[in-house]
Parts: C-alpha cells; sequence; structure tokens
C-alpha cells in the first residue's frame, strides 16, 4: 500500500479521536502522538483498533508505548501491508 | 454459531468447556472454598433491577476497588461462573507466580505499554461467553472517592466483544463477621450498530457506566451507604 494512502487513511481515524483538525492538514508524519496529538492511553487504544480495522492487519509483539509519532505509525502499517 | 471440532465459535473465539485440566485448580480452589467461604461472607446480593438478571453468556463485570480480596468477593458473588480477572503483569512476574495466576485464569495487562494481545484475549473470552472482570479505576481507592474516573478502555473492550457490561457495587465490612453485601445492576448493552464510534462517544459512554456504578448505591441499606 503506497504511503500517501496509508497516511490518508490514517487521518481519517486520527480525526475521530478529536485531535485538533488544523494539524491534519499537510505532512501529519512528524507529529508526536501523545503531546502534539494528545492522544491518551485509551486514545492511542482506540486508534490501534481503528487501524486494525481498516487495514485489515493485526498489532502484534508490540505495546501502544513504542509508537512516538505518526511516522512510526505509517512505517509500522506500510511493514504490514507489503 | 460453534464448531465443536475446533472448539472455536462462527467468529474464531476459544470456547471455555465444562471440563479442561487447564481449569483443575481454579475449580478444585473453587469447589474446596466455596462452602466455608460462602459460610464466612454470607454473600448478599441486592439487585437493583429487583430480581436476579440474566447472567449467563459473555460478560464483563465492572466493579469499584476497594480492596485486595475484591476478586474473591466477587466469585463468591457469582458462583458457579468461572471468572477471568484483568491484572497487571507485574503479578506475573516470576515464574511461580504466572503458574498461579495463570491457573487463576487471570489475564495480565501492562499498564505501562498496553499490548494489543491482552485486548483480543479479553474480547475474544467474551465473544466465546465467558466473564471477565476488571476494576475500571484501575486501582485500589485510597482518595476517599468512593467510585473515582473510570478508564475507557473497558467500554472498547465491549463494543469489540458485544458483551453486556455487569456493573457491581462492593461495600467494605466494618469486620471481619459481617456479611459482604453488594449490589448488582442490570447488564448494559453498548451497541453502537458496529462500527467504531468517536472517542467522545467512547468516553461518553464510560462516563454512563460510572453514573451506572454510582446510582447503585440508591440501593444498599442506609447504614451501608457510607461503606463505599
Amino acid at each position: 500500500m503506497q504511503r500517501e494512502e496509508i497516511t490518508e487513511k490514517l487521518k481519517e481515524i486520527l480525526l475521530l479521536t478529536d485531535v485538533d483538525r488544523s494539524l491534519m492538514e499537510g505532512d501529519i508524519s512528524a507529529l508526536r502522538l501523545k503531546e502534539d496529538c494528545g492522544l491518551s492511553s485509551v486514545g492511542m487504544l482506540y486508534t490501534v483498533i481503528g487501524i486494525e480495522e481498516m487495514f485489515g492487519i493485526r498489532f502484534e509483539n508490540v505495546g501502544l508505548e513504542d509508537f512516538v509519532t505518526v511516522k512510526d505509525v505509517i512505517d509500522y502499517i506500510g511493514a504490514k501491508t507489503e | 454459531m460453534k464448531n465443536e471440532k475446533s472448539g472455536r465459535d462462527a467468529g474464531g473465539a476459544k470456547r471455555d468447556p465444562l471440563f479442561s485440566f487447564r481449569y483443575l485448580i481454579y475449580d478444585i480452589m473453587i469447589l474446596t472454598a466455596a462452602i466455608p467461604g460462602m459460610l464466612w461472607f454470607r454473600p448478599k446480593r441486592i439487585f437493583a433491577g429487583g430480581k436476579k438478571p440474566d447472567l449467563s453468556g459473555g460478560l464483563l463485570i465492572i466493579a469499584n476497588h476497594i480492596g485486595f480480596f475484591d476478586p474473591v468477593y466477587l466469585m463468591m458473588l457469582f458462583p458457579g461462573r468461572r471468572i477471568r480477572f484483568v491484572c497487571r503483569k507485574e503479578f506475573w512476574a516470576t515464574k511461580h507466580s504466572a503458574f498461579w495466576f495463570r491457573s487463576f485464569l487471570t489475564i495480565p495487562i501492562d499498564r505501562d505499554n498496553f499490548g494489543m494481545e491482552s485486548f483480543r484475549e479479553i474480547t475474544e473470552r467474551l465473544k466465546a461467553g465467558s466473564a471477565v472482570a476488571l476494576f475500571p479505576e484501575g486501582h485500589i481507592d485510597t482518595e476517599g472517592d468512593p467510585i473515582g474516573s473510570f478508564k475507557s478502555g473497558m467500554v472498547l473492550m465491549a463494543l469489540r466483544s458485544g458483551a453486556p457490561v455487569l456493573p457491581v457495587l462492593l461495600t467494605k465490612r466494618k469486620n471481619i463477621f459481617e456479611r459482604l453485601t453488594a449490589v448488582i445492576g442490570d447488564p448494559v448493552e453498548l451497541d453502537t450498530g458496529g462500527a467504531l464510534p468517536p472517542l467522545s462517544k467512547v468516553t461518553e459512554l464510560s462516563e454512563m457506566l460510572k453514573d451506572e456504578e454510582r446510582s447503585l448505591a440508591g440501593f444498599l441499606p442506609e447504614k451501608l451507604k457510607n461503606r463505599l
């Protein structure tokens, strides 16, 4: 799956978490999930569930705290959907 | 729909058999402790709905956390059901403790770095018809607030498993000879039509469950209302 496609789908999920909409314009890869997007631990769990269902993948052998930036998530999804 | 050969239901979830060596220690413990435990604690269940609700099938039991023995109290309130408790993974730290906590059917979670394996195990167990219990405050109440803020993760567990949530209100015993009294609410279905609702809705549902839990105090006898 193309990186751009992953990013756009990820934006849809993040918007459901009440993240500031203005943050979702342009390149989001450098955004930090907790500090910039304001995701709590439940927000992280919610995001991962959304990703698993949207992309049809499973997060395995990783903890939610292993993802610091949006780029980390995009890289993980990219590797899983190759 | 169940697949008898695979022991899994149509959704792929593992089913609890009536007997399994995996449950041997748990079942022996329940059988041997049930009679003295029931005689000592004489658990008194107050049903908020006036009568015992249907407690069969997958059930996510949530309760206020007032002490270390709350899991034991819950087990006595629901005799005849194997209850899987969600507990912090630190309890599984050594081989010895892991053996016992596995035997007691606990599901470990990493509170510092939550993994999806724990989430999947909980939802699979619920889908398979098991009862899973957790304390949504996440810790034993030490701040004086009878029911503190709830962690919303349990709402996601209920939504993704389709299991109803059963609120239970435990009360503190004044002394070791006093009866154990608890209020059992009606199971709450959290149906959002299958799709993952916005996170704000998840938070809203979590608050609703907390209000539901708080409202159970109204069913307690006057002398127990300050024992939360």
